[in-house]
């Protein structure tokens, strides 16, 4: 119970930071607390009380002894999402930076209307 | 000999040439332009081969050999098979016309993105499994923001940031919906979650739904979630532009209608996506008139076209999917030549609104004639197939008795006609001052040409698409024979 | 079956060579002309060649049944187009022949004809609206071809006729709803069968789509500029033919579709009157011109209300005269077009003001202008005679008085802009700046004259058309009507014989003038323009002094108050302010990123708490 409390707590508080934090980078940063936050949430969701982890690590293990791998899975991959978007955000921000000399959202508004 | 096509070559063909292509980059530029050609040429054969069998009896692909629901599917049926045909030919339209336009930039990540996006937008046609769907998503996303910030301006690096930002949200969401119906169907095989979504309680179901909408609506461009849009097509090169309007957006209109359609029932989300798909429709419409800069009207335009789209889904009859269907493949044939023209109109006079561009009708002869063509056609006008996308439109409202709707839908074909018309009439306005004298490349008149001669002669003889996309249509009604053949593995 | 398949071919041949004149422009330029004759002579043989009443032409396109073919009444409106639109195109040959961008041009003429054939061969919905639009966007391109200050009138045209179509296409798909059925012939029968509201509804559809090709008051307002706008051989065809379309469309509205149905009544009768107040206003907007083209276009829409009368009231013989009008009108003025377009090509100018004296240099011209006006003016013995004759007795006995006086008073005012035509172009002194003008090349004014001679051939022989007119109202359902060949009765037995008429008037007419030549001959003298008084100013060189500058000052000051209020004025604000709605809405894309993702997060969460309004389930 209390890993979905802080997932759904770690997503809140990544969407405040993306909606109302003015620097780029500070945004940056809640998009990941918010993909952290669903990762945790999905894992949360796999988990099944007094189970371990999904591998075959000693002959007896079954599967009735492991807790849910699929959500294991998915969230490898989607960490590595995660990843990807970050880097290229990043890449993208400096790139923001050299132009305008500024990390502030609302300075950045060439494109409008 | 026999050739072992299978739908997995759409996903993993261009997605090896994609990864490939930084090395050949090593050995030579002029392999790089031509590798994307030869790739997507192979696409389109492939594609062309499959479709009759595809429209028999739908081809599922295991893959990986674990069967559903366990493993992942490829579901080549007859809707999935118009739209990757679709996507092949139009990628190796804008390939053509790549070919010359993308000139300066380093080639091989311009290429290797471009061949990622082919791949992920027909993986997401292809899955039958929702999580892959998440994934294929991300890959063309990740792309698209790479794309969108190609040139190197600082225009780009904005588009791509509002891009990358809405766009992680859109993630953000349907990995979430993606969980939440994970807990409570538990598996991921689509045809196995539309068996076991009985089962769910209303209100999770409702909640599910909402996050799908919202964040597949994000890359749909739906209305309100829309305003990266005109930014990311405007900024972008414009062949990527074509793409976006042409390829990744049909995508994710796609995987929308199929999360709604076969997830769960259509009749919660038909009146929503009527209502919803008009709004976006008459905003774009009505934005698109004050634009002052060409690419960024052509950006509107396309959303509004979006929303037509969204609301022929929303009427939910099987002529009302044929015609969004139909409207797709029109939108994208003549959105790709209007950004194709577009492009060469702003590269040739060096500016980018549309009143610095009166007289390059005159200069460039045969590129002012596509872009004319191209407003004609998006208009609805015969002979052009966009006229029978439209018809077989408001012929299904009809049917469904919304007059009101038919009023709204012509009321924003007016405000089209004049704002396309308005560009029409400048560009053999004056006579075009400043000295710039290049020749088109004949690569991408060429590329033009084929989407022309396409448009007219399905204006003239709609009965090509219009067989194929009544089986596409249903399909996608038809749940039940959807469940029967991509869960083979039962 | 041979006979069947003379209209696609018609149909194919007229686009095949608007297409090919195009491609093969700029490559063999010396081929465009045998091209263009080719592919417009050889489809108005074939058209000349069909049947009254060919069979049906079935097939299926898009999966919709179409069917084409004609009846007598697609047959009287194809005739039209294919004299008027060989005529027309003989002229442009000569015409255009120094223009640039003329395979655009040709292009674009050659597919407004064909469309129009696509529309009167058109025997189901669909295809009348397939061609209706192909006809539109064509002469758009046209109205834009010069484009210096066109571009307005272009797209102020299209937006009209848009709204027009638009209407067409929602009647369109509000019937195919009911019937299934696209064809004309189920549209006939099932249209009886609908409650009022339903038949109220698409018939004012119907009658807006095609009232705004007729450039029926109130949406009219495009009509002035485009012909402005548009080279003067296509204004030709423009005005003559282009416009009947929307006759040929409203005749089958209120005759085939309405039929005999009571609920017409009084649609019928706003009609009416719609029709009298555009031929009245426009009249006198017609007498303020300066511009000649435009002094004819506004001519151009009062004799459109005239047919819009006749239609509408419904009799045989208002019907009779509404469509011999029709007719009349393409001829005469395709004919006036054409006069007036060769002047601009000689003398560069179109300008009532400037023009002066040129009936020495052109005199073909101005005979062909003089016959179109007094035809016109319906005065005898030219054709617009017969007309007007019938209208006005159709409006008496079916006791439209008003509607008689305001066609009157009409008609009557109408001889204020025509004489002014063609005096302040023709007559007057002459300025020496036009010294060297010469007149048009044949290929211009032998058009010109084969249109005035059939003026003067209806006006003494009527019965040459009311004969196919007949036939074509018996397809729209009236009884057999009554006519001969050079007679016109009027229902009280009285008839006039036009030959005797018209032998008399002439022999008077010459007598008339042969006395006064001979009375005044010694004591004539020339005069230039400079020979006048002054009152201590002394007039320059560029100022204009013939006497026909400025004819309607006083008129114009007299009748200023009450035409302040133009319906132009009303469009315009509306559009005005459609663009200032427009361009606040627009101002939602504000372009801050964290806004748009505000706008998604609320989106979400509006969603979720009006889920149960939405979608019925509420989380």
């Amino acid at each position: 119970m209390i890993y979905y409390i802080t997932s759904i707590a770690l997503i809140l508080i990544g969407m405040y930071a993306v909606l109302v934090k003015k620097n780029l980078i500070k945004m940056i940063i809640g998009l990941s607390l918010v993909d952290g936050g669903l990762h945790l949430l999905f894992i949360a969701i796999g988990y099944v009380d007094n189970k371990t982890a999904p591998i075959f690590s000693k002959e007896s293990l079954t599967a009735a002894d492991m807790v849910d791998p699929i959500p294991q899975a998915l969230v490898l991959t989607a960490i590595v999402i995660g990843l990807a978007v970050t880097a290229v955000a990043l890449a993208i921000i400096i790139r923001l930076y050299d132009h305008h000399k500024t990390l502030n959202v609302n300075k950045i508004r060439e494109l409008k209307w | 000999m026999e050739l072992n096509f299978s739908p997995v070559h759409f996903i993993a063909v261009p997605l090896f040439a994609a990864f490939l292509l930084p090395l050949l980059g090593r050995v030579s530029q002029k392999l790089v332009t031509l590798v994307p050609g030869v790739v997507l040429l192979y696409l389109s054969v492939v594609a062309i081969t499959l479709f009759p069998q595809a429209y028999d009896t739908p081809i599922v692909e295991i893959i990986a050999g674990w069967r559903p629901p366990f493993g992942i599917t490829l579901v080549f049926g007859p809707l999935a098979a118009f739209l990757v045909t679709m996507i092949t030919l139009i990628g190796f339209v804008v390939w053509l016309y790549s070919y010359r336009f993308i000139i300066r930039e380093p080639l091989e990540k311009y290429y290797m993105l471009f061949m990622l996006l082919i791949a992920g937008s027909t993986g997401i046609i292809l899955t039958g499994d929702i999580f892959n769907l998440f994934v294929f998503l991300e890959i063309t996303a990740i792309a698209a923001y790479s794309l969108t910030a190609f040139l190197r301006d600082h225009n780009g690096a904005e588009a791509a940031f509002k891009y990358l930002l809405i766009g992680s949200f859109a993630s953000a969401f349907v990995l979430l919906a993606i969980v939440i119906l994970y807990a409570n169907v538990g598996t991921l095989n689509m045809a196995d979650i539309a068996l076991r979504m009985g089962d769910v309680p209303d209100k999770i179901k409702l909640t599910i739904m909402i996050l799908f909408i919202v964040g597949l609506g994000i890359e749909a461009e739906l209305f309100p979630l829309n305003g990266w849009a005109p930014d990311a097509y405007s900024q972008a090169p414009s062949p990527i532009g074509a793409v976006f309007a042409g390829i990744v957006v049909k995508a994710a209109v796609y995987a929308l209608m199929r999360v709604l359609f076969t997830l769960f029932d259509l009749p919660t989300s038909s009146h929503f996506l009527v209502v919803m798909g008009t709004i976006t429709l008459l905003v774009a419409e009505m934005s698109a008139m004050r634009q002052q800069q060409i690419k960024r009207m052509l950006a509107f335009s396309s959303i509004g076209q979006m929303g037509l789209v969204l609301v022929a889904f929303g009427l939910g009859t099987k002529e009302g999917i044929a015609a969004a269907l139909f409207l797709m493949f029109s939108h994208a044939v003549i959105k790709t030549m209007l950004f194709f023209s577009a492009g060469y109109l702003v590269f040739f006079s060096g500016h980018k609104n549309i009143s610095d561009l009166e007289g390059m009708g005159r200069e460039k002869p045969w590129t002012g004639f596509f872009f004319s063509l191209g407003a004609l056609a998006i208009i609805g006008l015969p002979p052009f197939s966009g006229f029978w996308a439209k018809f077989y439109l408001l012929v299904s409202a009809a049917n469904a008795s919304h007059i009101f709707l038919i009023a709204l839908i012509l009321f924003s074909a007016i405000i089209e006609a004049v704002y396309y018309l308005r560009v029409v009439g400048r560009l053999y306005f004056k006579k075009f001052n400043d000295i710039e004298i290049r020749k088109t490349p004949f690569t991408g008149l060429l590329a033009m040409g084929i989407l022309a001669i396409v448009t007219l002669v399905i204006g003239v003889y709609p009965d090509f698409i219009h067989e194929l996309v009544l089986p596409a249509a249903n399909e996608l009604l038809d749940k039940a024979a959807y469940l029967q053949y991509a869960m083979i593995g039962q | 079956m041979d006979q069947l398949l003379n209209i696609p071919a018609i149909l194919a041949i007229a686009f095949a060579g608007s297409i090919l004149v195009f491609i093969t422009h700029s490559v063999f330029p010396k081929l465009r002309t045998a091209i263009i004759l080719i592919f417009t002579i050889l489809p108005a043989y074939l058209v000349w060649q069909l049947p009254a009443d060919s069979g049906l032409v079935h097939f299926t396109l898009g999966g919709f049944d179409l069917s084409w073919g004609t009846n007598a009444y697609s047959r009287l409106f194809s005739l039209l187009i294919a004299g008027i639109g060989v005529l027309a195109t003989i002229y442009s040959i000569s015409f255009m022949k120094k223009r640039s961008r003329l395979g655009f041009f040709y292009l674009a003429f050659l597919t407004t004809i064909s469309a129009m054939y696509g529309i009167v061969f058109s025997q189901d919905l669909l295809s009348l609206f397939f061609f209706w639009e192909i006809m539109t966007w064509a002469s758009f391109l046209l109205v834009i071809y010069y484009s210096f200050e066109d571009q307005k009138a272009g797209i102020r045209y299209f937006v009209f006729s848009a709204i027009g179509a638009y209407s067409l296409l929602t009647a369109i798909v509000y019937l195919y709803s009911f019937t299934g059925d696209l064809s004309l012939a189920a549209t006939f029968k099932v249209i009886p069968e609908l409650d009022t509201t339903q038949i109220t509804f698409i018939t004012i559809l119907f009658l807006l789509g095609f009232g705004v090709k007729s450039a029926l008051m109130p949406v009219h307002v495009w009509a002035p500029d485009a012909y402005r706008s548009a080279p003067s051989p296509f204004t030709a065809l423009f005005s003559g033919v282009l416009s009947k379309m929307g006759v040929f469309g409203m005749g089958l509205v209120l005759f085939k579709f309405m039929g005999g149905l009571e609920q017409g009544h009084i649609i019928r009768e706003i009609l009416a009157w719609l029709g009298g107040i555009t031929a009245l206003l426009a009249t006198f907007y017609a007498i303020f011109q300066t511009d000649a083209k435009k002094l004819l276009a506004y001519s151009s829409i009062a004799q459109l209300g005239y047919i819009t009368i006749g239609l509408a009231v419904g009799t045989p013989m208002s019907v009779m005269a509404a469509i011999f009008l029709a007719l009349m009108h393409g001829i005469f003025k395709s004919m006036l077009f054409m006069g007036i377009g060769s002047v601009f090509l000689q003398t560069g100018s179109l300008d009532l003001n400037e023009l002066t004296g040129l009936i020495r240099r052109m005199p073909l011209s101005f005979v062909t202008v003089l016959m179109g006006i007094i035809t016109v003016a319906g005065v005898p013995p030219l054709g617009g005679f017969v007309g007007k004759w019938l209208l006005y007795e159709s409006l008496i006995t079916s006791e439209h008085y008003f509607l008689v006086a305001v066609t009157f008073i009409s008609s009557t005012a109408a001889f204020l802009y025509l004489y002014r035509l063609i005096f302040s172009i023709f007559l007057g002194q002459e300025e020496k700046e036009f010294d060297h003008i010469k007149e048009v090349p044949w290929p211009m004014w032998v058009p010109m004259l084969i249109l005035a001679s059939l003026t003067m051939l209806t006006g003494l022989m009527p019965g040459l058309f009311f004969e196919p007119i007949a036939e074509a109202m018996k397809f729209l359902g009236f009884q057999q009507v009554n006519w001969e060949m050079s007679v016109l009765f009027n229902t009280w037995g009285n008839q006039i014989d036009l030959l005797a008429m018209s032998t008399s008037i002439f022999s008077v007419f010459l007598l008339g003038l042969a006395f006064i030549t001979w009375k005044n001959y010694k004591t004539t003298r020339y005069v230039t323009t400079k020979d006048i008084h002054t009152s201590g100013e002394i007039p320059t060189e560029n100022e204009n002094l013939t006497y026909a500058v400025d004819f309607y000052r006083p008129f114009e000051r007299a009748a200023a108050p009450v035409f302040k209020y133009k319906v132009t004025h009303f469009y315009e604000s509306f559009a005005e302010n459609a663009e200032h709605l427009f361009d606040l809405l627009r101002h939602v894309y504000t372009g801050n990123a964290q806004t748009y993702a505000l706008y998604v997060v609320i989106f979400l969460v509006l969603l979720i708490v009006f889920s149960g309004w939405i979608f019925g389930i509420q989380i």
